[in-house]
């Protein structure tokens, strides 16, 4: 029952911030951030496990369900806070809440059907208000309504290609229509398994923008707020992603990935993994490394659909709500980084976490929760869906994909530690400081006063207030990847 | 019943065809209508009063807000004229046929249910009779849904950004959940829901789009109002 609350909180108040948004941009955010104030605390009351029907289907509120709706309401929070101090269109918080509330309800549903339509229809929004945001703001570069427009294409057919498969499985036809029972696996039956198969792993493809069908993706990512980065990707593909897996595991199997199948998937997989961890390393500008970071996240989530063995998926749920969190921390540091210094190359960011100390930290706990220690849940996922992929060299390839992190984003640590720019030099100090907004001292001057200068004193120490809402994202990166989704 | 039923996708092609090909706006936003309307009355038995006012609701809404996003985007009929797309719901309709006849057939050989491919709807009466082959409403709904599906294809596809590329998205979003019941069979309350909510975001989305084309400098490409 918490569920469906927090699941209409969330959409009444998504909703109502996109629709306030372009007239109201306060009452939006207000609007906005209570709302996911609120959704958090009804995501911290929400119950471990909890089920009953609605509209004929089962809704059983799992560990996982809570663990993304407690971890993505919370960074939802502190996200509306800083896009309150970022300025600009709402793009972000209103997305998330519509997002948030179909993923909630979409992973909690036991009709896969059900939760494939949600998802698709409510990660529109995640696309289509940021992007016509961007294109609104960026008069001279029209490409950016295309790219809208592919975006959009590409989250609504996933969803009906993911429907279309699903509706295959409950067919006579499928695996769990007919008599109700098992098919036998006779060479027809494996085939058709395989099929269905790579028919969800291509929607997985096109929904979380695998290489080579990631172009829109990228030139999304250049046109919006990063902070309206994760909804669209991090967390909507992490949905995606769960809900497909869920499927292919009770209506396929671990039978429908065979050899050719499996090979296939893992080689979709490892292109974007090598290929969007490189393209991480070589750019400059830290839109496209946070985005190619969380392609080459996905494509190590696809490696799941190589076994389906359900020990597997259980390291795929850590690892989607894990990498989620840790790339909007990311995503977070990236649009303050950009509004408080200007810049978003590395060549215009020297210094940076040494005129930001707070800044510098948050980012050095993200290095540390993108990387992860053996220890870590996140650590130990990635390497169970390497190793179960490619079962004998797994364990190399594992340690090399967790050292690409270490390259890209030692890369952006190296340049903070480095000669301060003088954009950054030019840039709002990221040290706390008092303005002298009250004449007197604290235990002298009247109330009023002192309650006076508190938007004088916020908006003086914008900076070092932004840098602090970071790190607080990194600090729930640093908890979600050591203790994973309860998966 | 199932006469009804074939009126009802004959009608369902028959708007769809107007939607896609016609230059009046008005029109083919009554073309939308009737093919969404008419999708949503695709069932044999109709479903409870509830859902059915969800279908056409969601429908009407879906009509609504692809007309808004004509009158101030630029007129798209089609390239082919009505005739050929005529033609090509047809071939759709026999191919979604012949998709719902393979899959039977499978089930059949597989020990599954003959009466359709997926879970048969509760008190489906009278098949049209057509030789040695009863056609159900499941088949009538995956022919539909595939007419749909070959209609709307290439305007989403390689469509001018505008109404007609909006058009598109929205009949293949119809024609796929069309699919889904013919195949699989009747939907639960709560997919129905989901599904109605799909195709109305799926209407925003295409007229907001369409109207954010418009208004764009890149318009030049589009053909003229009033031509």
């Amino acid at each position: 029952m918490t569920l469906l609350i927090l699941a209409a909180v969330a959409l009444g108040a998504g909703i109502a911030t996109i629709l306030l948004g372009p007239e109201r941009r306060r009452g939006a955010l207000t609007v906005g951030l209570i709302g996911s104030i609120v959704v958090l605390a009804l995501a911290l009351a929400m119950p471990d496990t909890d089920s009953l029907i609605v509209g004929g289907v089962g809704m059983v509120s799992t560990p996982v369900v809570r663990a993304m709706a407690v971890a993505w309401s919370a960074s939802l929070a502190v996200l509306g806070l800083l896009e309150i101090a970022v300025g600009g269109r709402p793009t972000v918080v209103g997305p998330s809440l519509i997002g948030l509330a179909v993923a909630g309800l979409a992973l909690a549903t036991r009709d896969p059907a059900s939760s494939m339509a949600a998802l698709a229809a409510g990660g529109v929004a995640g696309v289509v208000v940021p992007g016509l945001a961007g294109w609104l703001d960026g008069p001279d570069i029209p490409s950016r309504l295309p790219t809208t427009n592919r975006g959009t294409l590409a989250i609504l057919g996933s969803g009906l290609l993911g429907l279309s498969v699903i509706a295959w499985g409950a067919s006579a036809a499928g695996p769990l229509g007919g008599a109700g029972g098992p098919v036998s696996i006779d060479s027809g039956a494996q085939l058709s398994l395989g099929l269905a198969l790579l028919v969800i792993v291509a929607a997985v493809a096109i929904r979380t923008g695998l290489i080579p069908l990631h172009v829109w993706a990228a030139r999304f990512m250049e046109g919006v707020s990063p902070l309206a980065i994760p909804a669209a990707f991090a967390w909507g593909s992490a949905a995606f992603v769960l809900v497909a897996l869920d499927w292919s595991q009770v209506a396929l199997g671990p039978a429908a990935a065979g050899d050719v199948e499996r090979w296939l998937i893992i080689l979709v997989a490892m292109v974007s993994v090598v290929l969007g961890g490189l393209a991480a390393m070589v750019h400059d500008d830290i839109e496209h490394v946070l985005g190619y970071s969380i392609l080459q996240d996905a494509g190590v989530a696809v490696l799941a659909f190589a076994s389906l063995d359900p020990s597997v998926v259980a390291a795929a749920r850590n690892w989607l709500v894990a990498s989620a969190t840790v790339k909007t921390a990311l995503a977070a540091w990236a649009s303050v980084v950009r509004t408080t210094y200007g810049g978003h190359r590395l060549d215009d960011l020297g210094g940076w976490a040494r005129h930001s100390p707070a800044l510098g930290v948050a980012f050095a706990g993200i290095l540390v929760a993108a990387i992860g220690l053996p220890n870590m849940a996140l650590f130990r996922a990635r390497t169970d869906l390497v190793v179960s992929a490619m079962p004998g060299f797994g364990q190399v390839v594992a340690l090399l994909i967790a050292v690409m992190p270490a390259i890209y984003l030692g890369r952006i640590a190296i340049a903070g530690l480095a000669q301060v720019s003088p954009a950054v030099d030019a840039g709002a100090s990221g040290r706390p400081r008092w303005t002298g907004g009250r004449a007197a001292g604290w235990s002298e001057g009247p109330l009023t006063q002192a309650i006076r200068a508190i938007p004088g004193e916020l908006r003086a120490n914008r900076a070092p207030l932004m840098a602090l809402g970071v790190l607080v994202l990194a600090v729930m990166a640093l908890l979600t990847a050591t203790g994973g989704a309860g998966g | 019943m199932n006469l009804a039923l074939v009126a009802i996708v004959l009608a369902i092609g028959g708007g769809a065809v107007l939607a896609v090909s016609t230059r009046n706006d008005a029109a083919s936003a009554i073309g939308v209508a009737i093919a969404l309307v008419g999708s949503a009355l695709l069932s044999d038995p109709l479903p409870s009063a509830a859902v059915l006012g969800v279908r056409v609701v969601a429908a009407l809404l879906v009509a609504t807000m692809i007309r808004s996003a004509m009158r101030t985007g630029p007129r798209q009929p089609s390239p082919v004229g009505w005739p050929s797309e005529a033609l090509l719901a047809t071939a759709g309709a026999v191919a979604g046929l012949g998709l719902w006849v393979g899959i039977a057939s499978l089930a059949a050989s597989g020990g599954g249910l003959v009466g359709g491919p997926g879970s048969v709807e509760p008190g489906s009466t009278g098949a049209v009779s057509t030789g040695g082959v009863a056609v159900t409403s499941m088949a009538l709904i995956t022919a539909a849904g595939a007419s749909l599906l070959a209609l709307g294809a290439a305007p989403l596809v390689h469509g001018r950004p505008g109404p007609r590329r909006a058009i598109g998205l929205v009949l293949v979003t119809q024609a796929v959940l069309l699919l889904r019941i013919g195949v699989a069979g009747p939907a639960v309350e709560l997919e129905e829901i989901a599904r109605e909510a799909l195709l109305v975001v799926a209407g925003a989305t295409g007229a907001v789009l369409a109207i954010a084309a418009s208004s764009s400098s890149g318009r030049e490409d589009a053909e003229p109002a009033g031509t």
